[in-house]
């Protein structure tokens, strides 16, 4: 993490040309505030708070409780005399600007938003696709087992009758020396191989390298059963390290294959490790194998440019020619992969006439197009999309060809709700773009097709089915990461010569240790209390030394209680600890920015200058707490820092590296902090466990993680649902014991149900 | 299924992020410069030859044809036939192992863990192989830069990957493998010409289709759509200008339905020469290699009437009068190919320029052996037909057992590439062969 800071404040200063003390009572309280903000801040602000293109282009609206308002009134407006307008003055401005224009509702009121047209996100796009071609073929669902399924041979062949020994192998990571694996099954060192098989359970899209590490000769294939990923079948030189690498999409299985044998080599081993996106390199652990196979799955690799994220989420409500030209790319890729496998697709046969053979592949590409478009097709769809390049090509394979690449070019795949309709086939694929971030699959298709839809049970009772499948735990999964800001920590390291043994190594594993708490979460019916409150962590051998746990002997992760008198949640795993921290001392402000953002969701604003932090040396007898009170301490600043201060300060009882500390600079460490609610009632807590029992308690925490989950579903702004519908999505929450499936039903079944269509003929023209 | 970095290099991409059309261009040719194209294609037999049937009598210009090089007589005056040019590369590996792996790369094989008939286990050569070296160097120049820089092709290369079916080295331990489907090879060649010509049809459907759509969604949706419609009208009109200027590379027929199996090796040997001979009227590449089977190849060359497999019969002692008259016949069924080949390119004008492809191409025929019942790695039958490299042409010589780094140097140096020493440097020390 840089060293330049990121002071945040709230609200866009208030600039007040005047402000005269006036009288007024409760009952008119808004009158008159209305008339103070009319009479001497609209000549800068505008009527509403809109800005002036001269004074303060600016408009003013965030979440600060009134009492806070109205204190930054009084201190600081009008710029630079604030005396003109102080206590019930600035009271009733902020009371009146709250319900004019200043609020989160008020806003939603004044601007309300609109859903709006949207492509499919990139993941989305590549789920679909994926997904399409999978429609035609089989697919494997992960079990309990874990390990490759292993067949050891005491030759250099893979023939039965040499096979000696089947078993399933936990972790590839063997070092057999000068010695067999089992003298006497394979009495020669000098001469043995073995197989394994199965396929990896992938939970994080992204690139991965794949790592075959052997002094002697193998082949691994990975999500392709013809051409290896890695060929070092022929041992020459000195390699013992043998690289490739695969994009693979989260929520799938894909088929591994390692082969591997030993000849007249003096000495045996064979290693199968990857790094994963954000992992290091690690011998694949067994919770990513698995011993049953799996069909190839279709990913795209065509890079694409990223998708807009400025309102906090993605969503794919732009397009760019880099955007339409990366469909291009992949519209040609997914077709030339996916014409290898028309054979079993499509059905043919070998002796199928040239009639029959047009007729099977016709059929499948109106299939195909059925299930890319989400719905039937018309009569002129299917002239367009499939008839019609039937008529036009050459050659039936010319055809197919050209139907494919039009229906992947085509904006009925490529938008959603690109038609205007508004029914069952729309609910099928809202549901599942809000589920498993992909188009319907063929049960949902089928749902439709026959009205299941239309009653209340049978759409939920497809969610359930959908939530409840490992896609679905993915999705879940993958809006954690988003909730808990994992993926901007993409680099943590520390001062060598203050931390010498935080390695990145560590920092993989409290990583891991991290989506390890994250599997247990979204399998659990408590998952959101585990999440915030648990007094457990998943430790390896790595992680006890440092962090001077007792742990059983075992190479693989354990949960342990974890200083429970002192921790609780991931607000004090030390990942994010460490991650929100500079590279030798703590950052309360990163802390406590993570807490009211990320947890609380306060809407923070940028600092309106970025200001350097005080360097600890220029103060050296200052605590952390101390220096970045003195720093933040201008009024421009506390506005907003006196909430972000107060809440990291929590946490102050935890290192850079997230090692429990009672002192710091030889004084006793203050974990103090508090929280006005924007109700404006102040909470107080101190240390991580306090913090942590009034965040699970907190109603904008339960607000905030519906509305965050809400965006990342269904990827339009939750006020379009309604003014009510955040409100009414965290009392659902609370009321189904936080259980996140629940809501992410409610969530789907609403969004899907929401009968105002975004476009078409029937929209009201706002 | 394609590798990431294959599919876009198949598409002739640096770069995803160029803009589309200009990846679609990368697929045109570039400009000759001027100066003469010159051209390099190795071919390749296995198992050694029969030296009695093979080897001229006469040195010089006036020299004879034995039975096997008869196919070529017609090109005698093009041809250059060099006795005594030896590979004298020693360490790991069997005989067949070293002479295919040594053929082209004049460097040992590194130790490893394929065990041949003899000698001691070894892996991939240790260095570059001519082929590769001489691709890179015209790679390394605008002005002969090409789409592909080289062509690996193949016929019935067995489906594994080792030390005899591999004589293409982009690096030490990089074996190139070569593609034996001419199906494949088209695909590689004119794929994305096909890709290009679906989505010119495909575009104009997609574009109405958006129309349609524009007209039924609401007011403040269309733009989005609006917008989208221009980039796909906007790829629209570049395809078509496109398709106007550069698209006018000679695409060959292929049959349909050719299998991969022995007794189809005549013709799929034909159909790769043509998809060679037409990826450089298309200068697509300038430097190709043609590898028949693979070192210790079992073809049984059966529209010969020879039911044995090759490699089988290569081993039968000189005294086997019936066997050595099968082997030669199957030898001069490779020079026929040869002959093919040289034909076609002698046929085929060079494309805005002077003469045929042949004036400005050096065929370089080569085996790993030199004969198969004693492995010898003397006397390899090398043979260069064509005018590519401004060598003297249409003569037999005889060299006093040479190491063959010096022949692989003289080839470099004929495309102008002045290296030092090639491959084992201590074979290198004599400097290239003389042939102009």
């Amino acid at each position: 993490m840089t060293r330049c800071v990121c002071i945040l404040f709230i609200v866009s200063g208030l600039l007040f040309t005047t402000c005269s003390p006036l009288s007024a009572q409760e009952p008119a309280a808004l009158q008159r505030g209305a008339k103070v903000f009319a009479d001497k801040c609209a000549s800068c602000h505008g009527a509403k708070g809109e800005g002036t293109a001269d004074n303060y282009p600016e408009a003013i609206f965030g979440d600060q409780p009134t009492i806070d308002l109205a204190d930054y009134i009084s201190t600081t407006m009008p710029e630079g005399e604030p005396e003109l307008c102080t206590g019930e003055d600035a009271t009733a401005v902020a009371e009146w600007m709250q319900q004019a224009f200043y609020s989160p509702e008020a806003q939603a009121r004044l601007n309300p938003p609109r859903r709006r047209l949207s492509r499919l996100t990139v993941s989305q796009y590549r789920n679909a696709i994926a997904d399409l071609v999978e429609s035609f073929a089989w697919t494997s669902r992960p079990d309990e087992q874990h390990g490759l399924k292993a067949r050891y041979y005491k030759s250099r062949s893979f023939r039965d009758k040499e096979k000696v020994i089947e078993r399933i192998d936990p972790v590839i990571d063997f070092n057999f020396g000068e010695a067999t694996p089992d003298p006497e099954k394979i009495p020669e060192a000098e001469q043995f191989s073995i197989r394994w098989e199965g396929s990896i359970l992938i939970d994080e899209t992204g690139w991965y390298d794949f790592i075959l590490k052997t002094e002697n000769g193998g082949k691994l294939y990975i999500n392709d059963s013809r051409t290896p990923l890695i060929d070092a079948w022929v041992k020459s030189g000195y390699d013992t390290e043998y690289r490739g690498a695969r994009y693979l999409l989260a929520g799938r299985l894909y088929r591994v294959t390692l082969e591997w044998f030993t000849f007249k080599e003096k000495t045996a081993s064979v290693g199968l490790w990857w790094k994963p996106p954000h992992g290091i390199e690690q011998p694949i652990p067994a919770r990513h194998l698995s011993p049953q196979s799996s069909a190839p799955v279709l990913v795209v690799e065509t890079p694409f440019p990223p998708d807009d994220r400025s309102d906090g989420y993605i969503r794919g409500t732009s397009v760019s020619r880099e955007w339409v030209d990366a469909t291009t790319f992949a519209a040609i890729e997914a077709v030339d992969k996916l014409v290898a496998q028309l054979p079993s697709a499509a059905k043919l046969k070998g002796d199928d006439d040239e009639a029959e053979r047009q007729r099977k592949l016709k059929e499948f590409c109106s299939t195909f197009a059925y299930r890319a478009f989400r719905r039937p097709l018309s009569d002129t769809d299917r002239q367009t999309y499939v008839d019609g390049q039937f008529e036009s090509a050459e050659t039936s394979d010319d055809a197919v060809r050209r139907s494919l690449l039009a229906v992947l070019k085509s904006p009925r795949f490529l938008y959603r709700e690109v038609t205007g309709q508004d029914d069952a086939f729309t609910k099928a694929a809202r549901l599942s773009f809000a589920l498993i971030n992909s188009i319907p699959d063929r049960p949902l298709l089928e749902a439709a097709e026959k009205g299941w839809l239309d009653s209340e049970k049978g759409l939920r009772d497809q969610a359930w089915r959908l939530v409840n499948s490992y896609r679905g735990q993915v999705q879940l999964r993958e809006f954690l990461r988003v909730w808990m800001n994992l993926e901007r920590l993409e680099e943590v390291d520390k001062d060598a010569e203050i931390f010498p043994d935080f390695t990145p190594e560590l920092v993989a594993d409290l990583r891991s240790s991290l989506e390890l708490l994250l599997t247990e979460a979204v399998t659990s019916e408590d998952g959101f209390q585990r999440l915030l409150t648990t007094p457990d962590m998943w430790v390896n051998d790595r992680i006890a030394a440092f962090y001077g746990i007792e742990k059983p002997v075992g190479d693989d992760f354990q949960k342990l209680p974890f200083e429970p008198q002192h921790r609780a949640g991931i607000a004090s795993h030390p990942f994010l600890l460490s991650g929100l921290a500079y590279h030798d001392t703590t950052s309360p402000i990163h802390r406590g920015v993570f807490l009211s953002r990320g947890i609380l969701g306060r809407a923070l604003k940028p600092p309106p200058d970025s200001v350097a932090p005080l360097p600890p040396e220029l103060e050296p007898h200052l605590t952390t707490r101390e220096r970045v009170i003195k720093q933040t301490s201008p009024a421009m600043c506390n506005n907003c820092h006196k909430m972000i201060n107060s809440l990291g300060f929590a946490l102050e009882e935890f290192d850079a590296v997230g090692r429990f500390r009672a002192v710091e600079k030889e004084k006793p460490v203050n974990a103090a902090g508090y929280y006005r609610l924007r109700t404006g009632k102040t909470v107080n807590f101190t240390g991580a466990s306090e913090l942590a029992a009034f965040l699970l308690k907190s109603e904008e925490t339960h607000r905030s993680f519906a509305r965050q989950l809400f965006h990342h579903m269904v990827q339009q702004p939750i006020l379009a649902y309604g003014p009510e519908a955040i409100t009414e999505l965290a009392e659902f929450f609370a009321g189904h014991q936080f259980s996140m499936k629940h809501l992410m039903v409610e969530i789907a079944c609403r969004s899907a149900s929401f009968s105002t269509p975004t476009t078409g003929k029937e929209t009201t023209g706002d | 299924m394609n590798t990431r970095r294959e599919f876009l290099k198949q598409l002739g991409l640096a770069t995803a992020t160029l803009p589309f059309i200009s990846n679609l261009n990368a697929f045109a040719a570039p400009a000759s410069a001027g100066a003469r194209k010159q051209r390099l294609i190795v071919m390749f037999s296995p198992n050694g030859t029969v030296p009695w049937d093979f080897w001229p009598e006469q040195e010089g210009s006036d020299y004879d044809l034995k039975p096997i090089l008869q196919p070529m007589a017609e090109f005698k005056d093009r041809m250059l036939v060099t006795k005594g040019v030896c590979d004298k590369l020693k360490g790991d590996g069997d005989r067949h192992m070293r002479g295919m792996g040594c053929m082209l790369t004049g460097i040992e094989l590194f130790p490893g863990n394929i065990q041949g008939g003899s000698d001691t286990p070894a892996g991939w050569a240790s260095g570059i192989s001519l082929d590769q070296e001489l691709k890179n160097y015209l790679q390394s120049k605008e002005e002969t830069r090409t789409r592909f820089g080289s062509l690996e092709f193949g016929v019935m290369v067995p489906d594994r990957a080792d030390t005899w079916t591999r004589m293409s080295y982009a690096g030490p331990n990089k074996p190139v493998a070569p593609i034996d489907d001419p199906y494949q090879m088209f695909k590689k060649l004119y794929g994305q010409m096909k890709d290009r010509r679906n989505l010119t049809s495909i575009l104009d459907d997609v574009q109405e289709d958006l129309q349609r759509l524009s007209s039924i969604i609401g007011s403040e949706d269309r733009q989005l759509l609006e917008e989208h419609a221009e980039f796909v009208r906007s790829m629209e009109l570049q395809l078509q200008a496109d398709a106007g200027s550069r698209l006018d590379h000679v695409v060959p027929e292929l049959e349909p339905g050719v299998k991969e199996e022995n007794d189809n090796i005549p013709q799929i040997t034909k159909m790769q020469m043509d998809l060679l001979v037409n990826s450089f009227v298309n200068d697509f590449a300038r430097v190709a290699s043609f590898q028949i089977t693979n070192s210790v190849g079992q073809p049984k060359m059966t529209w010969l009437g020879i039911d044995e497999s090759h490699h089988t019969l290569s081993h039968e002692p000189d005294s086997n009068k019936e066997a050595h008259d099968k082997l030669t016949k199957i030898n001069t069924w490779y020079c026929e190919q040869l002959a093919y080949l040289t034909k076609r390119l002698a046929e085929t004008p060079e494309p805005n320029g002077e003469g045929s492809l042949l004036d400005n191409t050096l065929i370089l025929w080569g085996n790993e052996l030199g004969q198969g019942n004693n492995h010898t790695l003397n006397n390899i039958p090398f043979v260069m037909v064509g005018n590519g490299l401004d060598f003297n042409m249409g003569r037999s010589l005889k060299f006093p057992m040479v190491p063959h780094n010096r022949l692989l140097m003289s080839i470099a140096h004929g495309f102008g590439h002045h290296i030092e020493t090639f491959g084992k440097p201590e074979f290198c020390s004599d400097g290239p062969l003389s042939l102009s």
